[in-house]
C-alpha cells in the first residue's frame, strides 16, 4: 500500500479564509484531488498544508453573464460540465473535451479549475518512488538532468490539460482571487492563453502562489470547434497529443497540446494550410513512451481530420 | 432453484461479498499491536552491496525493527531444483526494485519514511539486459554463486521423429522469426501478508497467494520452523493470473519480523512493487521452420525459443519445457524438434502468467499456419482442420488426448463469425483472423515428484444438515469455491448455496497443490466428488434403513431423499444426516486424487502430460486505420471445449477474461525496460485495457464430457487466452496484408510495417 504522507488539512468556509490558508508556506489547493493526491502519494510534491476548496459553494456552478457567454465556477465537476445544457449549446467542444478526461468516476471528482491548472506530465517524472529514485530524479523533481533532453537545461514535461486547447480557442479568461493588502479580496481577469504561455515544463501556468482560481469565463463566440485526443488507451489515459481546431470567417486556428511544455497555437488565414502550419510548429519530444516521431505524424493526421470535420 | 446445479446459472456463492466489498482481503485484516513493514529496494540493475547503513532508520521513534538479507539467508524458490532467491538481497542485487531491507514500524507511513533513511552503498556491475547480452560469453554472470556459472537457467532439447528428413521431403518449408514481449498480470489486489505469533508458540500467516501449500513449505524451511507450527491462510484474494504462485518477500519478512518482534506484522505491496515483484510473461524470441506437403499436411516443425527470464528462476525450469511441449496439439505432426532456453538477466523475474510458457509458441504456431496457408493458397481453417488430431489420440511427443472438441470449436466460430462468406470480402482495413489452441487441465506430475495426492478434500455433514467442504485450493475470484460447492451439491441433492467451503488454510484444510496450471477443477474437483460420493453413500444407507428399502431405490434431490418415482416416501437431507450420524458416529469423508498415469512413449518427460486437455478456437475481427496505425478489435468469437460447464456463467466469464487479457497483450501491454528500469510501473502507464476498450466477446461452450474430468469437466481459465493474439495478428494480415511478428500491435508498429511495405513498393 502507498499511504498518504502526513500533512495538515484546511477546510476554509469562506473565500477570505481560503486565501489566508493558501498564504501559508507550502500550502496547496485541493480541488478534485484526482491529480494532486497521486502526486503526493508518489512523493512528486512535497507535503504542505492542503487547502480543500470543497466547502466553497461560490466556486461551483455554471451561469450566463450578460454578454451571453458562460461563467463556470472553478470547482464545477467535469461530469456536471459534460451534462450541462448551457455548456452543450454554447460550448459543445468544451463539454466534449471534458468528457475525454480519465473515467466517469474520476470526472465526478475532477473539476474544471483543476483541469485548467493541471500540472505538466512526463513519463520520466510521473513515476512512483523506486523507479524515480533509480533514475536519480529529474529537472522537475529531485534531480539535475532532464531525461528527455539530457544535454539541455530545460524541463520538457508536457502540458496535458484536456480542456485547455478548446478553452484557448474559445478565448476563455480566468477569474482569479488574490488576497488584498488591506481591503480583503481582489479579483483579476487574465486570458487563459497568457497564463499557460508561461508554462515551462516545471510549472503548467503562471498563476501566482496564494492566488485562487475562482471561475473560467467563456465569451460568446460563433467559431465552430472540433477537438481530438490521441491516447494509447481509449479511457483512463492522458493524451499524447491534443488537438483543437476552430473555423473562423478569416481562416483557421488550432491549438496543439501534450506535445511540449505549453500548448501551441497556430493560425492559418484563408488560403493557407493549417495542416502545414501545425506540422512545422509542433515538434513533440520524448516525454511519452509513445515515440515522438509517431506523435508528430499524428499532428498532421489529426489536424487534417479536424479540418475535414469542420469543412463537412 | 431445484434439480442438479450442474450446468445451471445460479448466483456465485461468494459473489455478493466481493461485489459489496464485504470480502476480507489481507489489507482489511487488523490485529491488536499490528506493526507495518516497508521495503528498501535496489536502485541498481546489477551491483554488489558494499554497505547497508540502517542506523538512522533504526533510531527513529516508532521504528520497531530493521531486517537485512543476512538475517534470513536461506534460499527459496517455488521449484525445488532452482532455489536461487533470498527474502532480501544478500551480497548482490540483480534487478532494480529488488528488496534489500525491510523496516517495521508502528504505522505504514512511518515505516516508509524510515525506509527512505536507509543508506545503501553499491558497487555497480554491468547489467545483463536482454537475450543477446545473456548469451554473450563476455557478459557478467547474474548468478555467479551457482555451481556452474552461466546465464542459462535451463536448456532443453527434445526431438520426435526425423525432422531434417521430413523437412527435406516437404513440398514447402515456411520459416519465420517471432518476438513475443513480456507482460505482467496486474491483479487488482496487491500482494500482502500478515503474520502473527500464536499463543502456543507457532505462527499464523495470512497471505494473498495462489498456493498456500508451497508458501507453507518454503516459509517453514527458510525460517527453520517445523511445518506443523506454521499455519498459512489465504483470505479473499483479488486475482493472481499466475503472479501469486511464488513465495514472496512479503511472506518471508512478515513471518520473520513477527517472530522476532513478538507481534503481528503486515506488509502490503504498493502498486509499483507489484510491478517489480512481477513473475510475468517471459519475453521470448522464437524461430520456426515448418515443412508441409502440397496438400497441407504438416510434415515437420523445427522450433527454437529463447526466453528472457529476469533475475531469478521462479518457475523458469518448467517454463523452458512449456515453450515446446504443447506445440503438437491439436495437430498431427510428421516430426517435431524443439530447443528452448530460459536465461537470467537483470530485470524483475518472469514466471507463470496465464497460459504459462504456451502463449508465446502458440502465437508463433498459429501465425505460422496462416503463413503456410497463404503459400499453399489454402483457407487457413481448412489447413488446420486437415491436421487435427481427434479424441483418444496422442501427440507426436506422447501427450495423451482424451476428449477433444477442437473441430466443433472451430466450426462454431467459423459459423458465428461468418468466416466463409465474409473473409476476404470485407472493406479495406477490415479483416478476420483465426487461431486454434489447446491447454492442460493440471500437470500430471507435481513439482515435488512424489507419489502423494495432488489434492485432498474433506466433506463434513453436521447434524443440522450443514455441509462443509474443506479444500486447500485457492479461490482468487475465478470460482473454484463455486466449482466445489456445485459438485458436492450435485452428489448430495442440494444447491451450491447450501454448501459452505472452507479453503486454503493449512491447519484446517487438507493439502492441495494450489491454483495454477489450470488444475483445480480436475484435481480438487475429482477429490471433492469422491468425498461427496462417500458421504452420499452414508446418508443413502441410513435413509434406506429408515425407509425399509434399498439405497439403490433412492434418489437425492431438492434437499430430500425419496424413493424413486414416489416423492412422498422419503426423509429430508437433514434427517438422513442425523440417521447416518446415529449409525456411524459421524458423517463425513476425505478423499484424495492423483490423476491416473497414462501410457506414453515418452515417459521420461514429466512436464506437459495432463489428465485432459481443453481446446479453443477463436476468430477476431479487426479494423485498421492505415493513417494512424490504430488497430481496433471489433469483435471476438470464441468457442471453448471445457469438457462440461459445471457453472456456465463462470466458465463464460473465464473465457471472456482470457480473451480480454489476450487483447491487452495483442494491442497494448508490454513490460519495457530502459537500462533495466521498468518504464511503466503503474496502472496509468501500463496499458491494461478497460471494459471501454474490450469489444463484444461471443462465447460458445463445447461440451465433450471428458472421461477423467469431474462430471466431464476440463479447464477453462487459461486455454482460451492462447489463440487471441495470433487471431488478431492474422486478422490484421487479412485487413491490410501485413504480417506483424512482434506484439503488441501498436500504432507505431503498424505504421512502420506499412511504411516498410510502401518502400518495398
Amino acid at each position: 500500500m502507498t499511504p498518504m504522507p502526513r500533512m495538515p488539512m484546511r477546510v476554509p468556509r469562506s473565500i477570505d479564509a481560503a486565501l489566508a490558508a493558501l498564504a501559508e508556506p507550502g500550502a496547496r489547493a485541493l480541488a478534485g484531488g484526482t491529480d494532486v493526491v497521486p502526486a503526493l502519494k508518489h512523493g512528486l510534491l512535497s507535503p504542505g498544508p492542503l487547502v480543500s476548496l470543497h466547502a466553497l459553494d461560490a466556486l461551483r456552478g455554471v451561469s450566463r453573464p450578460a454578454d451571453g457567454g458562460l461563467r463556470i465556477g472553478a470547482m464545477t465537476p467535469l461530469s456536471a460540465l459534460v451534462s450541462h445544457p448551457d455548456v452543450s449549446i454554447l460550448a459543445p467542444a468544451l463539454a466534449s473535451s471534458a468528457s475525454t478526461v480519465a473515467s466517469p468516476t474520476i470526472r465526478n471528482a475532477a473539476t474544471l479549475g483543476g483541469n485548467v491548472l493541471l500540472d505538466t506530465r512526463c513519463d520520466w517524472y510521473n513515476l512512483p518512488d523506486v523507479s524515480r529514485a533509480s533514475l536519480g530524479g529529474c529537472l522537475k523533481c529531485d534531480g539535475t538532468v532532464c531525461h528527455v533532453a539530457p544535454r539541455g537545461t530545460r524541463c520538457w514535461a508536457a502540458h496535458s490539460a484536456d480542456t485547455v486547447p478548446v478553452l484557448m480557442l474559445l478565448g476563455a479568461e480566468l477569474e482569479v482571487l488574490h488576497r488584498g493588502d488591506s481591503d480583503g479580496t481582489r479579483c483579476t481577469r487574465t486570458p487563459l492563453a497568457s497564463l499557460v504561455a508561461q508554462a515551462d515544463g516545471r510549472t503548467a501556468h503562471g498563476l501566482p502562489r496564494g492566488a485562487l482560481l475562482s471561475a473560467i469565463v467563456v465569451p460568446r463566440r460563433e467559431a465552430r470547434i472540433v477537438h481530438r485526443k490521441v491516447r494509447a488507451r481509449g479511457t483512463l489515459d492522458f493524451g499524447v497529443l491534443l488537438v483543437a481546431v476552430a473555423r473562423h470567417d478569416s481562416g483557421w486556428s488550432a491549438v496543439v497540446s501534450a506535445s511540449g511544455p505549453a500548448p501551441v497555437r497556430v493560425d492559418a488565414p484563408n488560403g493557407t494550410s493549417l495542416v502545414e502550419a501545425a506540422w512545422s510548429a509542433v515538434k513533440p519530444v520524448g516525454t511519452h513512451t509513445v515515440s515522438p516521431n509517431w506523435r508528430r505524424r499524428m499532428v498532421r493526421v489529426e489536424v487534417e481530420r479536424a479540418v475535414a470535420a469542420l469543412d463537412g | 432453484m431445484s434439480g442438479s446445479p450442474v450446468g445451471a446459472r445460479g448466483p456465485k456463492i461468494d459473489g455478493r461479498a466481493r461485489i459489496t466489498g464485504a470480502a476480507r482481503f489481507v489489507a482489511d485484516l487488523k490485529l491488536p499491536r499490528m506493526a507495518h513493514g516497508a521495503f528498501v529496494r535496489s536502485t541498481h540493475a546489477h551491483a554488489r552491496l558494499r554497505d547497508i547503513d540502517v542506523s538512522a532508520a533504526r533510531a527513529m521513534p516508532g521504528v520497531l525493527g530493521v531486517m537485512v538479507g543476512a538475517d534470513l539467508p536461506r534460499r527459496y524458490g517455488a521449484i525445488p531444483v532452482a532455489r536461487d532467491e533470498t527474502a532480501l538481497a544478500v551480497d548482490k542485487v540483480r534487478y532494480i526494485g529488488e528488496p534489500i531491507v525491510c523496516v517495521v514500524a508502528v504505522d505504514l507511513e512511518l515505516a516508509r519514511r524510515a525506509a527512505a533513511e536507509v543508506r545503501v552503498s553499491y558497487e555497480p556491475l554491468p547489467a545483463v539486459l536482454g537475450i543477446d547480452a545473456a548469451l554473450d560469453p563476455t557478459s557478467p554472470i547474474v548468478h555467479d554463486e551457482a555451481r556452474k556459472p552461466s546465464n542459462t537457467l535451463r536448456h532443453v532439447s527434445q526431438a520426435f521423429g526425423d525432422v531434417d528428413a521430413e523437412l527435406a521431403a516437404s513440398d514447402v518449408v515456411v520459416e519465420a522469426r517471432y518476438d513475443y514481449p513480456g507482460s505482467t498480470h496486474a491483479p487488482l489486489e496487491a500482494h500482502g501478508a500478515l503474520a502473527a505469533p500464536d499463543p502456543d508458540g507457532g505462527l499464523t500467516l495470512w497471505t494473498s497467494t495462489q498456493n498456500v501449500h508451497y508458501v507453507h513449505k518454503d516459509v517453514a524451511r527458510v525460517l527453520g520452523m517445523d511445518e506443523r507450527d506454521l499455519r498459512v491462510v489465504k483470505p479473499a484474494v483479488g486475482a493472481g493470473y499466475g503472479g501469486k504462485c511464488d513465495p514472496f518477500c512479503t511472506e518471508l519478512c512478515a513471518a520473520h519480523m513477527a517472530r522476532t518482534l513478538g507481534r503481528p506484522v503486515r506488509i502490503v505491496l504498493s502498486r509499483e512493487e507489484v510491478f517489480l515483484a512481477h513473475r510475468g510473461r517471459h519475453p521470448t524470441r522464437m524461430w520456426m521452420r515448418m515443412g508441409l506437403t502440397r496438400d497441407g499436411d504438416i510434415r515437420a516443425i523445427d522450433f527454437k525459443a529463447w526466453a528472457d527470464g529476469g533475475a531469478y528462476a521462479s518457475y523458469g525450469v518448467v517454463t523452458s519445457y512449456y515453450l515446446g511441449v504443447f506445440m503438437g496439439m491439436p495437430y498431427r505432426l510428421g516430426a517435431y524438434r524443439f530447443e528452448a532456453m530460459r536465461l537470467y538477466t537483470n530485470v524483475p523475474p518472469c514466471g507463470p502468467k496465464r497460459g504459462h510458457g504456451a502463449i508465446q509458441p502458440r502465437f508463433a504456431l498459429e501465425t505460422h499456419l496462416d503463413r503456410a496457408a497463404e503459400v499453399l493458397r489454402m483457407d487457413p481453417a481448412s489447413l488446420r482442420a486437415r491436421n487435427f488430431l481427434g479424441a483418444d489420440s496422442e501427440t507426436i511427443n506422447g501427450l495423451r488426448i482424451t476428449s477433444n472438441g477442437v473441430a466443433a470449436c472451430m466450426d462454431a466460430v467459423l459459423s458465428a463469425s461468418g468466416w466463409h462468406t465474409r473473409r476476404g470480402r470485407l472493406p479495406r482495413g477490415r479483416g478476420l483472423g483465426l487461431a486454434v489452441s489447446a491447454y492442460m487441465s493440471g500437470a500430471l506430475h507435481g513439482i515435488h515428484g512424489d507419489d502423494l495426492s495432488q489434492s485432498v478434500v474433506s466433506v463434513r455433514v453436521d447434524r443440522n444438515g450443514a455441509v462443509t467442504v474443506f479444500s486447500g485450493s485457492a479461490d482468487l475470484g475465478q470460482g473454484s469455491q463455486q466449482m466445489l460447492a456445485t459438485l458436492v451439491a450435485d452428489r448430495l441433492g442440494l444447491q451450491p448455496s447450501d454448501i459452505r467451503v472452507v479453503e486454503a488454510d493449512t491447519r484446517l484444510t487438507p493439502v492441495d497443490l494450489g491454483s495454477y496450471s489450470s488444475r483445480v477443477t480436475m484435481m480438487a474437483g475429482n477429490a471433492a466428488l469422491q468425498a461427496a460420493d462417500a458421504v452420499r453413500a452414508q446418508v443413502l444407507d441410513a435413509a434406506a434403513t429408515q425407509l425399509g428399502t434399498a439405497a439403490s431405490e433412492l434418489r437425492l434431490e431438492d434437499g430430500r431423499i425419496h424413493v424413486a418415482g414416489d416423492v412422498s416416501v422419503g426423509v429430508s437431507f437433514v434427517r438422513a444426516a442425523q440417521l447416518a450420524e446415529a449409525r456411524l458416529g459421524a458423517v463425513g469423508a476425505t478423499a484424495g486424487f492423483r490423476p491416473p498415469l497414462q501410457g506414453s512413449r515418452h515417459r521420461r518427460e514429466s512436464v506437459g502430460p495432463s489428465p485432459a486437455y481443453s481446446f479453443t478456437a477463436q476468430v477476431a475481427e479487426v479494423e485498421v486505420d492505415e493513417d494512424t496505425g490504430v488497430v481496433r478489435v471489433v469483435q471476438v468469437w470464441v468457442a471453448h471445449d471445457c469438457g462440461r460447464a459445471l457453472q456456465p456463467s463462470i466458465v463464460e466469464g473465464q473465457v471472456e477474461g482470457c480473451v480480454a487479457m489476450g487483447l491487452g497483450e495483442a494491442l497494448h501491454e508490454e513490460t519495457v525496460h530502459r537500462d533495466g528500469r521498468l518504464v511503466a510501473p503503474s496502472l496509468l502507464a501500463y496499458k491494461v485495457p478497460t471494459i471501454h476498450e474490450t469489444p463484444p466477446i461471443e462465447v460458445t461452450l463445447v461440451e465433450t464430457h471428458d472421461p477423467i474430468g469431474p462430471l466431464g469437466a476440463k479447464e477453462c481459465g487459461e486455454g482460451p487466452q492462447l489463440g487471441t493474439v495470433p487471431a488478431v495478428a492474422n486478422a490484421i494480415h487479412d485487413a491490410i496484408g501485413i504480417r506483424l511478428d512482434a506484439p503488441p500491435f501498436t500504432p507505431e508498429r503498424v505504421l512502420r510495417a506499412l511504411d516498410a511495405r510502401g518502400r518495398a513498393g
